[in-house]
């Protein structure tokens, strides 16, 4: 017994030592591959600025042309891809894991719908700006969430209903949005397609603070929470025999996740289907090895900085950074109605 | 050994939404012992264990564990003493046998508490009572049936509590396997002093294993006491609504129910 015994501790300890390596090998290499693409970006564009010079503008010497193009162009849009890629990653996951179900994310259920809405009227009709707008946005924003739980609350949330009357919410607040541009005079096509589908267009350093943040302050509340998130995966009565106080925990999520992501969409407009993305890619690359929150912001980050780039550069003509993630979240979309239709999948 | 604790039920009401499911009910769980709760389907079972574990709020009475109410510990410090393995788990997709058993440490650990080896030891003990270590790196989307609910168990043990609530533990099981989890709870009840309370559908091994019966019906306690004294004719009966004759078991002389349908039965040919 103790022989069998010992052997039983050696190979738990063993099994959770390789996880943590596993899962820190792999947070390296998010953060590198995240961190690489946030140099090219820096040194990519119409020309090319090598990498000393971007070095010399980013500690603040003035370095003729390239102070304009990195300074002013590519830094401020590169930060803005990151943040807001990293509030749609990790609030997005934290929604899936909460509700046990990839098609649980915000973008599907109509939160960061109604938060963009909040958004256009904010600033077309309300003639607000800046931090405002934020403030609005992650009102309306919990206003949705709260009114897409509060409907498909029935003896429990059941996660199937909730993502049918998310959808149906989603397609009702889109339609309100098409109106409220429709009906704006001024609007130019590349800022109507900014609260359509996200784009990180004429992107300002003032733009990032907020989202920095909301992302600081909502995310570092998700993290300490994220083993209570964590044993949600077992379901509501397990979690609750496991000592988590389940509804706490699900509102300090609702509340941290929407907010993250209100904020991010108030200036870059629902960037399509990152926070859908992202946690899926993570949880295929992190396996059963660690937290997927972590990993989920930085694959959001990395996911709509590259695509803001293939957007500007790669593509025949420019097209805002929603669009090319739509069309990479899309497919994925399909197939997974298609499992879930056919065995019921979580995340 | 364990320290004993007393869970008792008083004037215990519960439900939900405005359907009152449990309907006044006075129980005390014997410590140390296992306690198994029959009954017909729907008649509350599975209420009374979720109430038992807090998952559910009394719209009367109270719980009191070492004469305190439960639904006013908090609750991290409760899921130290009393663990709930619930009628189906849920496991998340390929989450393996080793994470899911880890889970079962989660009340030992606050906000910035780190893993020690202590948490090592009291898994590596769960998966070796419950002989799931050599399924440890295994996903438990891939196991059988009685694997998985081994797993399960051994999750539960991994949460080191005194009591254990036990919903239909035995049930989707061969018999072979269901004999095997209830030798497992008898062996953790003797050695460790382990209160065992579970919902049993199988009468004759609820009556073989268990040091107390629960008799419900339509969420009132219908009898509670040893087997050889509260399980009879006239109880299967009530409870039921079924003809039975029930003789001395001979392997281990606790009562053993044979049910009487209408047949099938030897004098109709
Ligand atoms: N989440 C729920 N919401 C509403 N009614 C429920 C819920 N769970 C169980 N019930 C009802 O409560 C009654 C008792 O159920 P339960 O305690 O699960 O019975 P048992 O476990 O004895 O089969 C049943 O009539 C059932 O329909
Ligand atoms: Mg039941």
């Amino acid at each position: 017994m103790t022989a069998h015994m010992d052997n039983s501790l050696m190979k738990v300890r063993r099994g959770r030592l390789k996880r943590a390596r596993s899962w820190r090998a792999l947070l390296a290499i998010f953060v590198f591959i995240l961190a690489a693409g946030f140099a090219l970006t820096l040194m990519l564009g119409q020309s090319f600025t090598p990498l000393q010079e971007v070095l010399r503008v980013l500690l603040g010497e003035n370095v003729p042309g390239a102070s304009f193009t990195v300074g002013q162009l590519r830094l401020p849009r590169a930060l803005l891809c990151i943040l807001a890629g990293c509030c749609f990653g990790l609030g997005g996951v934290a929604f899936q894991i909460m509700l046990r179900n990839p098609l649980a994310s915000p973008d599907i259920i109509g939160v960061s719908g109604g938060a963009s809405a909040a958004a256009v009227f904010a600033i077309v009709v309300l003639q607000m700006d800046g931090v405002a707008v934020s403030i609005f946005s992650v009102f309306v924003g919990l206003g949705v969430a709260l009114l897409v739980y509060g409907f498909s609350y029935r003896n429990g949330v059941a996660g199937t209903r909730l993502i049918l009357i998310g959808i149906g919410v989603s397609a009702m607040i889109e339609s309100f949005i098409a109106y409220i541009l429709a009906r704006a005079p001024s609007w130019d096509l590349q800022e109507a397609m900014r609260w359509l589908t996200g784009s990180v267009n004429s992107a300002q350093l003032s733009q990032a603070l907020p989202v920095l943040i909301a992302l600081l302050v909502f995310g570092g509340i998700l993290l300490c929470r994220a083993r209570d998130l964590e044993a949600l995966r077992l379901g509501d009565d397990t979690a609750a025999a496991l000592g988590v106080r389940v509804g706490v925990t699900r509102i300090t999520v609702i509340v941290c996740a929407v907010g993250m992501i209100a904020v991010a969409t108030a200036v870059t407009g629902p960037i399509a289907f990152v926070a859908f993305l992202s946690g899926p890619i993570a949880a295929r690359i992190i396996g059963s090895n660690g937290s997927l929150l972590i990993p989920s912001a930085l694959v959001g980050a990395c996911l709509v900085l590259v695509g803001d780039y293939i957007g500007q550069f790669l593509l025949p003509s420019r097209y805002p950074v929603g669009v090319v993630t739509g069309a990479l979240g899309a497919p994925y979309l399909i197939y997974l109605i298609v499992r879930v239709n056919r065995n019921g999948g979580s995340l | 050994m364990t320290a004993a604790h007393s869970l008792v039920v008083e004037d215990l009401s519960a439900g939900y939404g405005e359907r009152t499911i449990l309907d006044d009910l006075d129980l005390s769980f014997a410590a140390g012992r296992i306690t198994s709760i029959v009954g017909a389907n729907g008649c509350g079972k599975s209420t009374l264990l979720r109430t038992l574990a807090r998952l559910l709020a009394p719209s009367a009475g109270q719980v009191l564990l070492d004469g305190k109410s439960v639904h006013r510990s908090p609750t991290r410090v409760l899921a130290r003493t009393l663990g709930l393995l619930p009628q189906s788990p849920v496991a998340p997709e390929g989450i393996t046998v080793a994470d899911l058993v880890s889970r079962g440490r989660h009340p030992h650990h606050g906000l910035i508490s780190r893993w020690n080896s202590h948490d090592d030891a009291a898994i590596a003990k769960a998966l070796e009572v419950t002989q799931t270590t050599d399924l440890a790196d295994r996903e438990v989307d891939a196991l059988s049936g009685g694997q998985r609910q081994r797993v399960w168990i051994a999750m539960a043990l991994a949460q080191e509590t005194d009591i254990l609530l036990l919903d239909e533990p035995t049930t989707f099981l061969d018999v072979s396997h269901q004999v095997e989890v209830l030798d497992l709870l008898t062996d953790l009840n003797h050695q460790r002093g382990i209160t065992v309370v579970m919902v049993l559908h199988d009468l004759n091994l609820a009556a073989r294993y268990s040091d107390q019966l629960v008799a419900m019906t339509g969420g009132k306690l219908y009898a509670h006491g040893e087997p050889n004294s509260i399980l009879n004719e006239e109880m299967i009966q009530s409870v039921f609504g079924l003809r039975s004759q029930v003789i001395p078991d001979p392997i281990s002389s606790k009562p053993m129910m044979l049910p009487i349908g209408r047949h099938r039965l030897a004098s109709e040919r």
